[in-house]
Parts: structure tokens; C-alpha cells; sequence
């Protein structure tokens, strides 16, 4: 609790000066990915539910302009991608810009290049909290002791937070580095044998399209399941992952959206707060592995993330 | 203050946690070079566990199986394939130095057959490699390179239904390591009694093409006693295309050739002495895999193989044994016993799962065997074998603790026509680790060439006109039915912590059993011959049996780096039919022990210990009584790992209180023997 506090103090203090609400909302699609329609359906759907009928949203496609313009102020322009987030950052300063589908690393990376300050410049980053990854691995496989870690240049940063997130829930993290694509698959060898199931971690270098049938396979010919980040690793043989859909994240960026309105001032970047677990039964049975339905699972998960969130505060 | 409020926010379920002064630490951090987009987190990733590729867990599948992997193989230290298989409950292996085609290692599992060990099928990748003469494997001429295998699984028992013609007694299904999974290049070499061999193997990967070649040299003297050398070239190579995300490429490519020494004086002093015969086998394999939806699979393989025997023999003198002046000049024999089979297989399958609980694979395929064995057949035309079956298999879970299967095979043959070989099992699971199996499964075996065809004979020229002696072997007469078994049985699976343990008790019903009975009186001599004297056998179906047993397979991790497998059988055949010699009893040992004690000491040296205790057996065909077997092995390996090379140097050694003992046969005597392995990647 003590520490919320502090958080809160701390973002009044550093709130920066030049700070405007907003009456419209500007949406950048990267591109018209399915995903991304689907993020502005559930958008606009979930804000007519909150009767919020003053904010105007606005759909701009980046490969159909070619500069991104948007209203000097008034606007909240959120970016939905990676490169709507880098054109977006380069608006005036002034315009409070959140970004959607952003990978952590990449918004620091932007945050950093464009100057910008934090309270208007935010976003729900794709990344899922290593505890909620942990949870779901407690959940499905409450023996499980050892879970490996692969590491490579962007995800090694995190090895820290890994292992403490481990602790939480007592599974002990084992970590490989990946400094060159070659060791990738001894690596995951070496690391399969000495643990009950493989996390993977999101790093462009480890987890690709090209990757993923040796990696899946290696694991499943070792018998270990491969905890995902993503629907589509659990379509490609991870046994479960967490995520969050368009219309989970579509919901918390309008309550962001709503709550930021009068005072114009963004809240930190945040991570996905709704999610969804979504399992790959076919694999759950070739590996014997007893499976609760999803809805089922993502209750028990919700159950312990409040539990440990109380914990948390205390 | 040091803070990782971004980086931290990844420790919080849903806390929001933001701190202002971030922008210190960011600016600090080196980015990657690569920016990570949405696209490493939510983009597409092809289909790789597609319901094909997933195979049933042990704990639903129909069938008692033991997988092999890579790491129990190197534990072992075996250095023959067939080695292996004496970690399997129930299988017996015998190192056999035999006179023609069966200087091979006799594997059989619950006994019955000779040393041509011919009702099991051997997959290698899907591709069947028992040969159509006598229904057994030439292990050694197999182009495969034991480091190349990532695991074995051998059903135990039959299960035609999912494994086509031939799963009689059981299964061995070999699968090579995928080539996306290895090191660049790997060096292998082994030096050691009467053994050397070295292999290099080259993976890579270009665009959607990965690939592996493996290449070597194999030079085993054998047993000291006996002619029966081995050298081999090999060569074998696979390569996957990923065509797209739906669609895959496999091929193969393997070659095996080189010399064989066989004959001894001791079993054959006139007709097969000792000679070198040269072997020639390569084969050639395609496959298509199509991922047509998220629950449904379809493969379509093709391969050819071909295998080559050149084998010359030259008999003593035979004049000294008919009186004089009775044979014509020359008055040795040339036997030319040459073998050429090839198999075309074409087979195609469809895998799905019609809903959570219920999947399902069928298919069909088509063969040709073509068989050109001019001693055996007594022709010189090439014969050709058709065979077309459709199988089909559905697991269904119907609940939790309880998952049904069924499945059966209809083969259609020239040798036997129409036949159909069904199974059912229901698997129990009072909790997730433990299963109680009640199964029954039914195969035919349909007769091979020898067992079909067989027409062996010499013939020498005498000084009489139009008269010609003949000594006639073997001499088959057709329409022999396919062997059946029935086999039933109740196992257990179960794991308790670090103890995992798999059981079963079975019931074998064997009739129509195949077997080469003198019948002479039968044999019509052609006109111009005349027959000197001597047994004509020809194949029938004579003979039926009950082969009851328990066997037990357990792994248990006794410290963190130790761990122990442990086999046990006991397998008692009962004849069933009057009139039998009393030979299938004891043509399996009654007891049989393996087991394998592997100890990881630090990150460089690991040790095993591996014991096989055989009961006194005596086998079919050309086996002898061999007395109670007890054989350990130990092995002592240290790895290194110098950045840009990695590898291991092991030593074995065989039978280290080198016991004396025969195997198969009384003339396969096997002593202590010693190996030094050393292997390199780079």
C-alpha cells in the first residue's frame, strides 16, 4: 500500500506542466490488421456503453497517409503498433499519445528516442506480467518445480525480475543465454532437462517463425511443455499461454481514456489488466497432462492473482 | 534512486506502478539493436504440433510401449542398434554369427522365432524395413548411424492395426532427430576390440530448407571364433522443406554397402564355406505433410528401397561323397546366391481430431515387393508381392479417467488375399498418474518368400546321360495361411513421485504358426533328376501355443542424478497342439533382466552401469541350448565444452567380468570387449 502511495506521489510531483484535456480521440492503425479492427470495434463499442457521447474517435490507417496529422489539441491520439506509436510520438509534444500493442522494450526504446514525458505519453504494452505467466504454469502444472528460461538480447534485462517472480510462486527459473542463433537449440536441450516446462519470454532473436517448429518439437520430444505468450504459439504447440484479446485491451484503454480525460494527464504505462488463457487440449493430451477448461483456469488464475495482489499491498 | 518502473510493471498483476524518474535509467540502457514490433509477440506462427505430430500419451495409448531416447542409447553405450533393445521388457537379443543371411543379432520379443526373427516390424521414419525373404531386419545394413536416432518406441505386442503387415509380436519404431535440431558438424569415432568406426555429419539450414548428412565408415571384426566381419560405408541424409505454413517437404536419401564375411566350416563344410559376400542397399523416401485445419492432418509418403546381396560360395570337392566316376567335371558346386528385393510403398493418412475428446487417424496404402533370388526361389525371374491395406484408429475420452480405443487393419495380399486385424482397449485412470489398461488385439503374419516360395536345391551333372543329382532343401508348396495371434492383456501404468512404473500381465493365443516340416514323401522329383537323399521341407501352418507372461518396466530417480530403469519379464509358452517337438517352450528364456544405473557426478563426467541377465533358452531355426546369461557393462563419460567445440569422450566396456557365455547359438561365444568413443561438435 505504502508503495502505491509512493507511486502516486511521485507521478503528481513529475506531472508535466503543459497538460490539455481532450475532447476527441484520434485511433493510428500500423495497419489493418485484423486484430487492430477489431481493437477499434470494441473501442467505440465499449464507450457508447459508457454513454461518454463527447469524445469524437477518429481511425486513421498509416499506410494510407502520408504524414500523420492530427488536431493540435483536443486529441487523444492512441497507436495501435509499433509504428503508429513511433509516428505518433513525433506529433507535438503536447498531444497526450497512448500506445496499444506495444512491446515494453519498444516503448522504452521510444520513450527514450522522442523526449517525450511521461502523462502523455503511456501505453497498455503487449507484454504480460512474468507473475501472471508463473501463475498459469502453477495452475496447470501445480508440481512443477524448475521452469526454463531462455534469454536473448532483448529479454535479458528482465532476468532479474524473472527469477523473482519465480520465487513468488516457488518455481525455481532456470535461465540460458542466447547470444547467437547456433546454441539456440542445444541450449533449450540442456535447459529441458533440468526443468518440468519451458516460459518462453518474447525476444525477436528466440521465439520467430523460424524457430518455432524446432523449438516446439525439441520440447515435445523431450515430453516438457512449452508455456507460450501468445494464441498463436498455443496453436503451434505451447500448451497454454496468457494474453489479452482486442476487446479486453480495447476496454481497459477506454477506461484509461475516460479517466484521463479532464485532467489531460496519462497514467504510466500499464500492462494488460483483462486477460484470457487460452490451452491446447490436443497437446495437454499427448503430454498426459489433466487440463481445466479455459474459463475454468482463468478463474482459478483470477482467484490467485487477487490473492497475491493482497498480498502485495500489504 | 535506481528504478525499473517499465521494466517492474512486469512483475505486477495488474498494479499500476509508474514512476517519474524512469527517463534516468532508459536513457542509460542500450537498446537493442533490433526493435521488437507486435509482431514478435502476436504474430503468426505455422502450425507445428499438428494433430499427426502429436502422438497418444502412454498413459492413453492402447498398447504396453517403451520409448528409448537418445540419452538412454548413449547411457547404454551400445554401439549395435539391436543392442538397445535388451532394455525392453520382454525382448530377448542375441548376438548370432550365422552361415547365410543371419549373421545378424536375432531380436525377439516372447520367443518363437528362429534366427531370421521375422514378425515384428521395424519402422525407420515410417519407412518399413523388414525384408519380404524372411521377415527380419539385417541390422547392420541398415544406412543409419546410431547418433542420428532421437528415440525408439517399441510396442509390445501386436498392433497391426496402427502399424500395418508384419506387427505380429510387436513394434520398433525408429525416429531420426529432426535436421533444424543439430549442430553444424559432428565428428564421431569409435576405436575398440575388434571395433572402429567413425562418422561425420554436416546440418544446415538454408532459407526453409534444413538439411542433415551423415556419412561413415563401420568396421566391426565380430566374434574371435567365428567369420563374420562386417564393413560398411554409409551415407544418409534428410531434409525438411517448409513450403509454406500448411504444407512440409521431407526426403531421405540412405545408402549402405560394403563386405560380409560369412560361412563356417564348423556348420557347413561342404556347401557354404567361408567366403565374403558384398551387400548394396539404398533407399529413397518423400513426404508431403498437409495441415488442413487446426485439427486435421494429411500425409502422403512415398519411398523406394532396394537391397542387394552378392554372395558367391564354391563347394569343396564333392566327388569324395558319390562313388567314383559319378560326377561330371566340375565336381564342386557354384552356388549363386545372390538376393535383390526392392519395396515401393506408397501410403497415405488423414489425421484429425473430430472434437476435444475424440481423434482419429485412417489411411490405406499400396506396396510392391519385388523379390529376385535365384537359390531360393529356384528361378531367375523376379517375383513381385502386391499388398493394399486400409487402417483406421479413433481414440475416444470419454471421460476424464476413462478413454476407449479401436482400430483395425484390412490387408489385402497376393500370398494370403483378404484379411482383417482388429484391437480394442479401454484405459482406466483412477487419478492423472495411474491407469489400469484392458486390452485385446488381434494380427496376422503373413507368410514371407521363405515361407512361400521356398524352392532351394543344388544340382550337380553326373558322367550318366540325362541323369542329374539333385539335393533339394526346401521345397514349398503355396497356400500356407497367415500366422494369428490373440493377445489379451491387463496393464498398469503408474508414476508416485520419482517412480514411475509400467506392468502387464498377458495372454497370447498363436495358431497356424508357420514352421518347415521334412516332406519328402511328398516331393515329386522332376523327370532327368534323381534325388540323393536328405529332408525336402516346405512351410505349413503346424503348430499353435498359448504364451503367458508378466512383464515390468520401472524407472525410478533415485538422487537427482541418479537414476535407475529396471526390466523384468517372465514369458511361459505352452504348446497347444499335439505332435509338436516341444521347442517353442523353451525358445524363449523363461527370466529375463535388464537394467540400466546412470550417475551424473558434475557438468563433465557422468557413469552407467547396464546389467542383461537371460534364463537358459534354446531358440528356433538354428539356435542351441545356451545356458543362464549375466552380462554388465559399464561406461565412463566426460563431456567438454571450449566455446567453439563441445563433445564427449566415453569408454565402455562390455561385459566386464568377462563371464563366458554363449549366445543364440553354442558357437557365439562373447567375451569382454572395450570401447574408446569420442565425439565432436562444431
Amino acid at each position: 500500500m505504502h508503495r502505491l502511495l509512493h507511486c502516486a506521489l511521485a507521478l503528481s510531483f513529475f506531472a508535466p506542466c503543459f497538460v490539455y484535456a481532450y475532447t476527441g480521440v484520434t485511433i493510428v492503425l500500423s495497419a489493418p490488421t485484423l486484430m487492430n479492427q477489431e481493437f477499434v470495434e470494441h473501442f467505440k463499442a465499449e464507450l457508447a456503453t459508457k454513454k461518454n457521447l463527447n469524445l469524437k474517435v477518429k481511425v486513421i490507417d498509416l499506410q494510407e497517409v502520408e504524414k500523420l496529422v492530427v488536431a493540435d489539441s483536443g486529441e487523444l491520439v492512441i497507436a495501435l503498433g509499433v509504428n503508429a506509436l513511433q509516428a505518433s510520438s513525433k506529433l507535438k509534444m503536447t498531444t497526450p499519445v497512448m500506445g496499444v500493442f506495444t512491446p515494453l522494450p519498444t516503448f522504452n526504446d521510444l520513450l527514450e528516442t522522442s523526449k517525450r514525458d511521461l502523462g502523455n505519453f503511456s501505453a497498455i504494452v503487449l507484454d504480460q506480467p512474468y507473475t501472471r505467466q508463473m501463475l498459469i504454469i502453477k495452475a496447470v502444472l501445480p508440481e512443477a518445480k524448475n521452469v526454463g528460461v531462455l534469454l536473448g538480447a532483448t529479454s535479458s534485462q528482465y532476468e532479474e525480475l524473472l527469477k523473482e517472480a519465480g520465487e513468488k510462486h516457488g518455481l525455481n527459473v532456470l535461465e540460458e543465454h542466447i547470444t547467437q542463433e547456433a546454441d539456440l537449440i542445444p541450449k533449450l536441450k540442456k535447459t529441458l532437462e533440468a526443468t518440468d516446462a519451458l516460459m518462453a519470454i518474447p525476444d525477436p532473436l528466440i521465439y520467430n517463425r523460424e524457430t518455432a517448429q524446432p523449438i516446439l518439437l525439441t520440447s515435445y520430444r523431450h515430453q516438457k511443455p512449452v508455456f507460450g505468450y501468445s494464441q498463436s504459439y498455443v496453436r503451434a504447440g505451447a500448451l497454454a499461454a496468457v494474453y489479452s484479446s482486442a476487446k479486453q485491451i480495447a476496454r481497459q484503454a477506454v477506461e484509461i481514456t475516460l479517466r484521463a480525460q479532464t485532467s489531460g494527464v496519462l497514467p504510466p504505462p500499464q500492462i494488460p489488466k483483462y486477460f484470457s488463457v487460452m490451452v491446447n487440449t490436443q497437446v495437454a493430451r499427448s503430454l498426459n497432462i489433466p487440463l481445466m477448461d479455459e474459463e475454468e483456469l482463468q478463474k482459478k488464475m483470477l482467484r490467485l492473482e487477487t490473492m497475491q495482489n493482497e498480498e502485495y499491498r500489504h | 534512486m535506481i528504478n525499473k518502473a517499465y521494466v517492474t510493471l512486469l512483475m505486477l498483476p495488474a498494479v499500476f506502478c509508474g514512476q517519474a524518474s524512469i527517463a534516468e535509467e532508459l536513457t542509460q540502457k542500450t537498446s537493442s539493436s533490433q526493435i521488437v514490433t507486435e509482431d514478435d509477440y502476436i504474430g503468426d506462427v505455422p502450425k507445428v504440433l499438428s494433430v499427426s505430430r502429436l502422438s497418444q500419451s502412454l498413459a492413453d495409448s492402447p498398447s504396453a510401449v517403451t520409448v528409448i531416447d537418445r540419452e538412454t542409447i548413449r547411457a547404454a553405450g551400445v554401439v549395435d542398434l539391436p543392442e538397445v533393445f535388451r532394455l525392453v521388457p520382454g525382448f530377448y537379443v542375441g548376438t548370432n554369427a550365422g552361415y547365410v543371411h543371419n549373421t545378424n543379432h536375432a531380436v525377439s520379443y516372447h520367443g518363437m522365432t528362429t534366427a531370421y526373427s521375422g514378425a515384428m516390424q521395424v519402422l525407420i521414419n515410417g519407412r518399413s524395413v523388414y525384408s519380404p525373404l524372411y521377415g527380419g531386419v539385417q541390422w547392420s545394413e541398415l544406412p543409419i548411424a546410431i547418433a542420428d536416432i532421437e528415440r525408439i518406441e517399441i510396442t509390445r505386442g501386436p498392433n497391426a492395426a496402427s502399424y500395418g503387415a508384419n506387427s505380429f509380436f510387436g513394434v520398433i519404431n525408429i525416429i531420426t532427430q529432426s535436421p533444424d535440431s543439430l549442430p553444424a558438424n559432428s565428428i564421431l569415432a569409435t576405436h575398440g576390440n575388434g571395433r572402429n568406426e567413425a562418422f561425420y555429419r554436416h546440418a544446415g539450414k538454408v532459407n526453409a530448407l534444413s538439411y542433415r548428412i551423415t556419412t561413415g565408415y563401420r568396421e566391426d571384426d565380430g566374434l574371435s571364433n567365428r567369420n563374420d566381419f562386417k564393413r560398411t560405408r554409409l551415407l544418409n541424409a534428410q531434409a525438411d522443406y517448409q513450403l509454406n505454413d500448411k504444407n512440409s517437404l521431407e526426403f531421405e536419401f540412405g545408402l549402405a554397402e560394403g563386405a560380409r564375411g560369412e560361412g563356417n566350416i564348423n556348420e557347413d563344410p561342404i556347401l557354404f564355406l567361408p567366403r565374403t559376400k558384398q551387400i548394396n542397399n539404398h533407399y529413397e523416401l518423400m513426404r508431403w505433410r498437409h495441415n488442413i485445419s487446426d485439427d486435421s492432418d494429411f500425409s502422403l509418403q512415398a519411398y523406394h528401397s532396394f537391397d542387394r546381396s552378392d554372395d558367391k560360395s564354391t563347394s569343396v570337392d564333392l566327388s569324395p561323397l558319390f562313388p567314383p566316376g559319378l560326377l561330371a567335371v566340375p565336381t564342386n558346386i557354384l552356388v549363386k546366391n545372390e538376393v535383390e528385393t526392392q519395396r515401393y510403398d506408397i501410403e497415405a493418412q488423414h489425421n484429425f481430431a473430430l472434437s476435444k475428446t475424440v481423434r482419429a487417424v485412417w489411411g490405406g496404402s499400396v506396396r510392391q515387393d519385388s523379390m529376385q533370388a535365384p537359390h531360393y526361389l529356384g528361378t531367375n525371374k523376379t517375383d513381385y508381392f502386391d499388398l493394399q491395406r486400409l487402417f483406421g484408429h479413433a481414440e475416444w475420452q470419454a471421460h476424464e479417467k476413462l478413454v476407449f480405443n479401436a482400430g483395425a487393419m484390412m490387408e489385402h495380399n497376393d500370398f494370403t488375399g483378404t484379411d482383417i486385424s482388429p484391437r480394442v482397449s479401454i484405459n482406466i485412470k483412477p487419478t492423472p498418474n495411474h491407469t489400469i489398461r484392458i486390452g485385446a488385439s488381434s494380427a496376422l503374419r503373413t507368410p514371407n518368400y521363405l515361407e512361400e516360395k521356398f524352392n532351394r536345391s543344388v544340382t550337380a551333372p553326373t558322367l550318366i546321360p540325362n541323369v542329374t543329382l539333385l539335393r533339394q532343401f526346401y521345397a514349398d508348396r503355396g497356400n500356407v495361411h497367415p500366422e494369428q495371434i490373440v493377445s489379451r492383456e491387463i496393464g498398469y501404468l503408474g508414476r508416485v513421485g520419482r517412480f514411475s512404473l509400467d506392468t502387464r500381465v498377458f495372454h497370447d493365443t498363436i495358431t497356424d504358426h508357420i514352421r518347415f516340416r521334412n516332406r519328402r514323401a511328398n516331393f515329386v522329383t522332376p523327370p532327368g533328376f534323381v534325388l540323393v537323399p536328405g529332408d525336402v521341407e516346405s512351410a505349413l501352418n503346424d503348430g499353435s501355443a498359448t504364451i503367458d507372461g508378466f512383464e515390468a518396466q520401472a524407472k525410478w530417480q533415485l538422487f537427482a542424478k541418479t537414476n535407475l530403469l529396471f526390466n523384468y519379464a517372465h514369458v511361459h509358452i505352452r504348446e497347444t497342439q499335439d505332435g509338436l517337438e516341444k521347442n517353442y517352450i523353451k525358445s524363449m528364456p523363461s527370466n529375463t533382466i535388464s537394467a540400466l544405473l546412470t550417475h551424473r557426478f558434475d557438468q563433465h563426467w557422468d557413469a552407467s552401469f547396464a546389467y542383461y541377465q537371460t534364463s537358459k533358452a534354446t531358440m528356433l531355426g538354428d539356435g542351441d541350448p545356451v545356458d543362464l546369461i549375466r552380462r554388465s557393462d559399464v561406461r565412463l563419460a566426460r563431456k567438454f565444452n571450449s566455446g567453439r567445440w563441445n563433445g564427449e569422450i566415453s569408454a565402455v566396456v562390455e561385459n566386464l567380468f568377462n563371464e563366458r557365455y554363449e549366445e543364440f547359438a553354442d558357437y557365439n561365444t562373447l567375451k569382454r570387449r572395450g570401447r574408446l568413443n569420442v565425439s565432436l561438435n562444431f
